[in-house]
């Protein structure tokens, strides 16, 4: 089958007919819409205080397990002990975490931002 | 179908008027609902595509920039429907066996010719949809490569190498067939 024949079979299609009623179900689909109720926005000038609040604690959290910490944050020289100061002070920075339930915090977080993300998408993603 | 037509009736339905979708609608339906026929061959499911175009076409018409002509911008947004629609419900599996047997045509306008030719246009069914979409976009707009590459979003060169691949596959395709009968 050469290319001109398969232009003319595949070009001249039959045109089908929308049925009568698709205009008035298109409307009425349409109408329908436009009488919907705006999505409900994410409430954010509720939830921005509280947000702010877990932000703060996150970032106090992190400033009380520096401070605990007694090995020296910022080391004078390069030196080979290195990795070890900086190994030694992480392990610290989690045992501080741990005891100021600061997984807690960052779990609760994680959990507000999925919730957060969820409602938005479920809201269209209009806010 | 003016082009004012429409950037008049979408002024109106932004302006708050949706009856004046309704012009659209009566303008449109044809080629949305024929587009939406050649991608899936089931008229219930293609009025239904086609309505769905319409609606998403009525929620997003503040998004139409007037630098491109109403109809490519619906075009484009139905063929992106109707594309997402098959992927997420493919057309029902249609082999090449299950195409009705194509008659010889040496008797050119017969019922048999008629027969042939409607077979060629259901084996396009069974091509992978990448060579479907363009073969489907190019006869559609009356074999305008740019006009379908619009709809597609895709440059020209590709869909002229999908239109040539494609072609070469329905040619083998109904080589393989008529050798079997």
């Amino acid at each position: 089958m050469k290319d001109p024949e398969l232009d003319r079979i595949l070009s001249a299609e039959e045109e089908l007919v929308p049925s009568s009623g698709f205009v008035r179900n298109v409307m009425d689909a349409v109408r329908l819409e436009a009488s919907a109720p705006p999505p409900i926005p994410f409430p954010w000038k509720r939830a921005l205080p509280g947000l702010v609040l877990c932000g703060l604690a996150l970032i106090a959290a992190c400033v009380m397990a520096l401070l605990r910490s007694d090995s020296p944050r910022v080391p004078q020289t390069l030196s080979p002990s290195i990795f070890s100061t900086v190994s030694s002070g992480l392990s610290e920075l989690f045992h501080a975490a741990n005891a100021s339930g600061l997984s807690w915090i960052i779990l609760a977080l994680l959990l507000t931002l999925i919730s957060v993300k969820l409602s938005l998408r479920l809201t269209g993603g209009r806010s | 179908m003016s082009a004012s037509d429409d950037q008049a009736d979408v002024e109106k339905v932004l302006a708050g008027h949706v009856d004046a979708f309704e012009n659209i609608v009566r303008r449109w339906q044809g080629p949305l609902v024929n587009l939406a026929y050649r991608f899936c061959r089931d008229r219930g499911r293609a009025e239904d595509m086609a309505q769905e175009a319409f609606l998403r076409a009525y929620r997003s018409l503040h998004q139409w920039r007037k630098d491109a002509a109403f109809s490519t911008w619906l075009f484009a947004l139905a063929t992106n429907l109707y594309r997402s629609e098959l992927r997420r419900i493919p057309v029902r599996s249609v082999s090449i066996d299950d195409v009705p047997e194509p008659k010889d045509s040496r008797e050119p306008g017969g019922v048999e010719a008629e027969n042939r030719d409607r077979s060629v246009r259901r084996a396009v069914i069974t091509l992978p949809m990448k060579y479907r979409e363009a073969l489907t976009l190019f006869y559609f707009h009356e074999m305008d490569v740019p006009a379908a590459a619009q709809s597609l979003g895709l440059p020209e060169g590709t869909i002229k190498a999908r239109l040539f691949r494609g072609r070469e596959m329905l040619r083998s395709k109904l080589l393989l067939w008529k050798e079997g009968l």
